[in-house]
């Protein structure tokens, strides 16, 4: 017992009764480890190992749930956050659902294959695969959702590798704050920072969790708000929909499984200016992620408001949101968007509590954390001449009712205009871009507006300008050239 | 201050190893043990953990400084009386033939040591563990060895609550037995990988079976230590591990219940008698259990059996009458626990990943371990290189990319390859191939430095276990002279045909970009097909197919980024 030197440690059990949860929620700088005694435990559907000792940090919040019951064992740092136990979860009406949707997968992936179905089920419904979209207002946990069903959908042995979407640009998901974007998903997707809510991309280390790997398929937009560019928002959310479409035309298994789109808190706001923007924005979704279940999470008013629109067509089911949720504020979520920018150069590797007896940590499913979650980044010099920036709309855009009336935009909301570098106050320093994918390389084939239709394979930050050389730094995350030499600025910042 | 120095002075002799190692030789025992004086813990420690990779830091897998330097310094550093049990106890990624000879040496001579260390008792620990584990990949229905892993780690946990000295006596002295025990592994199911350019890159291939007759010589050892005959048996101690389990973990259930057992197999089962141990082995209630007992045969078989399953599966999931409707998924109880739990008993004890008890999922779940495995491997070979994000994929691949995988069985790596990379791809294999010939080494020339006519680089021997011979990699007999075999190919290319020679630049370039990419099944039948136009058939008749040799996998970008430079973080 040789715990004298670590004062500030402290290590408990709980034992999980089955159906129950224990919840905790970390200060900034403190890091947590939760080993699995015995019995099964899941966190946000991915089931924990036994044995094993899982860490979490940066600020992470979440949940270790049971079914049949466990006993768990934690150490944290600092002075232990908010923890406690739960056995009022809405995990029950969440397994109903993904039972739910698995039926829809079996029979879509059976009507795809031309098995039939077992006798006296064949006339139950369509063979639609199920194509969720999660909606629901702030803090009801959406996004817990969308990893719950999504994890479960994987687990299930039948080797289904769902579409998770995000269209939420404040979250970020799986690159940079301000990106919408889509991945397969094949393995349960891990927690341990909320950086990387939904797994993170691959890098050039190996993995030992594909969720850990992802490809996406990244859009930017460059803002956290949804009003800020709905027009934008919309095309972008159209184009993801139409790729996702031709990836499933010769991918069965990937088309039986479905997809599942996680929504910004914003399509769930039914009060307050940007309405119209937030209807036509859900409707967009609904047209080009071809949805056919809607779950609405927590919100009565939201619920009824579906119904109304999409009921006829659709099923729009209401489920009930955790109790566990957490009120976020604004200062939170910046601070979570300046952990993604720093792991998605750097990497992330959480510090374990001090006075842990093993060394074998598994961070976000990683065995081997410290060889392989982190990141070396590079730092380049870039000629002004090498690289074409836009930034979309104008900086700062009046809505179109405070124009005079008659008046059009001098610049429309989805022009590209060329920022230069070299004039002063173009906002480019400490700005995150997006470097975009190389336009068509067939000239005749381009069109004007083709930089918003392009994705992005990645993001820099630009560290420093300069002005006499035409010369800036960007901090890049791989040695690799950028690949496009096109790029577009939003409006996150980001500097060490 | 003078810890980069050491690493330094490290890095140089493990990678250039000839001249250097030899001049750093006389002086790096009085270096190490002065420093080793004057630094505090925490350094002493990253020296000790510095010193352990010499043992095995040579090329040829031996005292990076020779025998006696090392010698003198581990009985400075840990007293006599630890060096030989220590030596007993390399890093886990260190694992090699040598050690596991030195470790036999080593349980012979430790009996008498006065203290035992809990840290030395845990490595040892950690090591078996590891013996275990490995094992346990290469043959992952072994019950009796998924046991000994639990005991094991169990009994580390234990260790690291902290138990009395002659505790730690007993539990050593029980180790030894049971590592001196263990069975040879077989062969794993993945092939070997073709190691990386220097032999000292530690691998995580489980110690080959070490027959006496094909020992290779060593000349230059002091004492040449005899290989004591492997005891299929474990020797029955006196003490036995659960007087500990129980003795420690009182609160444990019922383990002071198991009777007192002088065997180690009859632990393990007093042990999950008791219920301490779950007998993860067993599932329990499979109601789809059709294709549980039948062996995995032949691929028609496979399928229909993964036809059954997922027509089972379908049964089960429809049979439940649940609507999507907010007032049914609140009424009812989900059966969920059976659908995620208990119809997929194996599970990964690394992610606890759970897989189907079919025939099917047995494969699943085999090729998910040599998912780790390779991982595993790829991580502890990458060390200090560093990571970096990689860029996204276009949007071509990414429409296109998982189609590939989907059929294939790269599911679990989740990863694609761009229709560019496959002819980098094809170039890599090709060179992997090259890499991977060898010429058995004539007996009594492992010592005898040679190099290749060509790039006068020294050729390293190195120890094959598939072949249980010492041979030269990478290397090929022509005309009574051995090249390496990319040299030559490069030489014999440069004089054919442009094609060729273009190809065979792309693939020396990928030499020094090296990323890790995994081969889809896919883009490897593409490269057979350009193989077989490939220079000369007489080249590859000798050659040795190996999997993959990920230190020679080709980026997908070239390295054209303007002044580049690593950021320290």
């Amino acid at each position: 017992m040789d715990r004298s030197e670590n004062v500030d440690v402290h290590t408990k059990s709980w034992s999980l009764q089955p159906e129950s949860e224990y919840r905790f929620e970390l200060d900034p700088g403190t890091s947590l480890a939760i080993k699995l005694v015995s019995g099964h435990a899941e966190i946000f559907g991915a089931e924990l190992a036994e044995g094993k000792t899982y860490l979490f940090g940066q600020e992470c919040k979440a949940a270790v749930y049971t079914w049949q019951g466990c006993k768990i064992e934690q150490y944290v740092t600092g002075h232990p956050s908010v923890e406690y136990v739960s056995d009022e979860t809405p995990m029950a009406p969440y397994a109903n659902v993904h039972i739910a949707l698995e039926q829809m997968r079996v029979r879509a992936l059976a009507a795809a294959t031309g098995s039939p179905l077992p006798p006296g089920e064949d006339n139950g419904g369509s063979s639609d695969a199920p194509r969720v979209l999660v909606l629901g207002p702030e803090n009801s946990g959406k996004t817990s959702v969308c990893k719950i069903l999504t994890n479960y959908a994987v687990r299930a042995g039948q080797e289904w590798a769902p579409m998770l979407v995000n269209v939420d640009p404040s979250e970020g998901a799986w690159a940079a704050p301000g990106a919408i974007s889509a991945a397969s998903i094949s393995a349960p997707i891990q927690t341990a920072t909320p950086a990387s809510p939904l797994g993170s991309v691959a890098t050039t280390a190996p993995n030992h969790v594909a969720s850990n790997a992802l490809l996406p398929l990244s859009y930017w937009y460059g803002h956290a708000e949804m009003r800020r560019n709905p027009l934008l928002m919309d095309r972008l959310i159209r184009n993801l929909g139409e790729n996702i479409r031709d990836r499933w035309e010769n991918d069965t298994a990937g088309r039986s499984s479905g997809l599942i789109v996680d929504t910004p808190s914003a399509f769930g706001a039914s009060s307050g200016a940007g309405n119209d923007h937030r209807l036509m924005l859900i409707k967009s979704c609904v047209d080009a992620f071809n949805i056919n279940v809607i779950l609405v999470v927590g919100h009565e008013k939201l619920n009824v408001e579906m119904q109304r629109t999409y009921g006829n067509r659709m099923a729009v089911v209401k489920i009930p949101k955790s109790g566990g949720v957490v009120e976020l504020d604004q200062s939170y979520r910046e601070r979570v968007h300046k952990y993604q920018l720093h792991n998605y150069f750097y990497g992330c590797l959480i510090e374990a509590p001090p006075g842990l007896s093993t060394k074998a940590f598994v961070q976000a499913g990683e065995q081997t954390p410290e060889l392989t979650m982190h990141l070396s980044p590079a730092s380049m010099t870039v000629n002004f001449g090498d690289i074409t920036i836009y930034r979309i709309g104008e900086e700062t855009m009046a809505p179109t009712s405070a124009l005079p009336i008659g008046a059009t935009r001098a610049v429309s909301e989805m022009q590209p205009l060329l920022v230069d570098p070299a004039m002063p106050g173009s906002g480019l320093y400490n700005a995150v871009l997006a470097i975009l994918a190389p336009p068509n390389p067939d000239e005749s084939e381009r069109y004007d507006e083709e930089v918003l239709d392009l994705p992005a394979v990645g993001y820099v930050v630009i560290t420093a300008l300069d002005m006499p050389n035409r010369r800036m730094t960007v901090l890049s995350p791989t040695q690799a050239s950028l690949v496009g030499k096109t790029a577009i600025v939003g409006s996150f910042e980001w500097s060490e | 201050m003078k810890l980069p120095a050491f690493y330094l002075l490290d890095a140089i002799s493990k990678n250039v190893y000839d001249p250097y190692a030899r001049h750093f030789a006389p002086i790096v025992a009085n270096l190490f043990i002065e420093t080793y004086e004057a630094v505090d813990p925490t350094t002493r420690s990253k020296m000790e953990e510095m010193l352990l990779t010499w043992r095995t830091g040579a090329p040829n897998g031996r005292e990076l400084f020779g025998v006696v330097p090392q010698l003198a310094i581990e009985q400075h550093i840990w007293g006599s009386g630890a060096t030989q049990t220590a030596v007993r106890s390399p890093p886990k990624r260190l694992k090699g033939r040598p050690d596991r000879r030195r470790k036999q040496m080593g349980s012979r001579a430790s009996s008498s040591s006065s203290s035992i260390s809990q840290a030395q008792v845990l490595s040892e620990l950690e090591f078996v563990l590891g013996q275990k584990e490995r094992q346990l990949h290469s043959n992952p229905y072994d019950k009796g060895t998924q046991h000994h892993v639990t005991v094991l780690q169990q009994l580390r946990a234990l260790v690291q609550v902290g138990v009395s000295q002659e505790e730690l006596r007993q539990i050593l002295t029980q180790l030894r037995s049971l590592s001196a025990s263990a069975p040879p592994a077989p062969a794993p199911s993945v092939p070997v990988p073709a190691p990386s350019s220097y032999a000292a890159a530690p691998t995580f291939a489980p110690p080959p079976p070490v027959p006496p007759v094909s020992a290779p010589p060593q000349p230059s050892r002091p004492q040449q230590p005899s290989y004591p005959v492997l005891s299929e048996q474990p020797k029955a101690e006196p003490i036995d591990f659960s007087r500990f389990l129980s003795a420690q973990q009182a609160s444990a259930p019922s383990t002071s219940a198991a009777p007192p057992v002088s065997d180690i197999t009859n632990l393990f089962n007093a042990l999950v008698k008791a219920g301490v141990v779950p007998s993860s082995g067993t599932p329990s209630g499979t109601p789809k259990g059709a294709g549980a007992s039948s062996q995995p045969e032949e691929r028609p078989q496979q399928a229909a059996d993964a036809r059954d399953a997922a027509r089972d599966y379908r049964k089960l999931i429809l049979s439940r009458k649940v609507q999507l409707a907010s007032a049914d998924i609140i009424r009812q109880r989900p059966p969920v626990v059976d659908l995620l739990y208990n119809n997929l008993p194996t599970q990964c004890k690394q992610c606890g990943i759970r897989f189907p008890s079919t025939s099917n999922g047995k494969k699943q779940f085999e090729d998910h371990l040599d998912m780790h495995f390779r991982q595993n491997r790829k991580a502890s070979q990458a060390v200090g290189r560093g990571h970096s994000r990689s860029w996204f994929i276009s949007l071509e691949d990414w429409i296109h990319g998982d189609a590939v995988d989907m059929k294939g069985k790269g599911r679990a790596d989740g990863r694609t390859l761009s229709s560019k990379a496959a002819a980098a791809e094809d170039a890599a294999k090709r060179e992997a191939e090259l890499r991977a010939m060898h010429v058995v080494v004539p007996p009594g020339d492992e010592a005898k430095p040679i190099s290749c006519p060509i790039c006068k680089e020294h050729l390293k021997s190195e120890f094959l276990e598939d072949e249980e011979e010492w041979v030269w990699r990478n290397a090929i007999k022509k005309d009574d002279r051995i090249y390496h075999a990319t040299c030559h190919a490069e030489a014999a290319a440069s004089k054919s045909s442009l094609a060729v020679r273009l190809r065979n630049e792309t693939s020396s370039r990928s030499r020094s970009r090296t990323p890790e990419r995994l081969t889809p099944p896919k883009m490897l039948a593409q490269a057979d097909t350009r193989m077989s136009e490939s220079p000369s058939p007489s080249k590859l008749a000798g050659m040795k197919r190996k999997a993959e040799d990920e230190a020679s996998q080709p980026a997908k970008s070239e390295p054209d980024a303007p002044q580049v430079k690593r950021q320290a973080t």
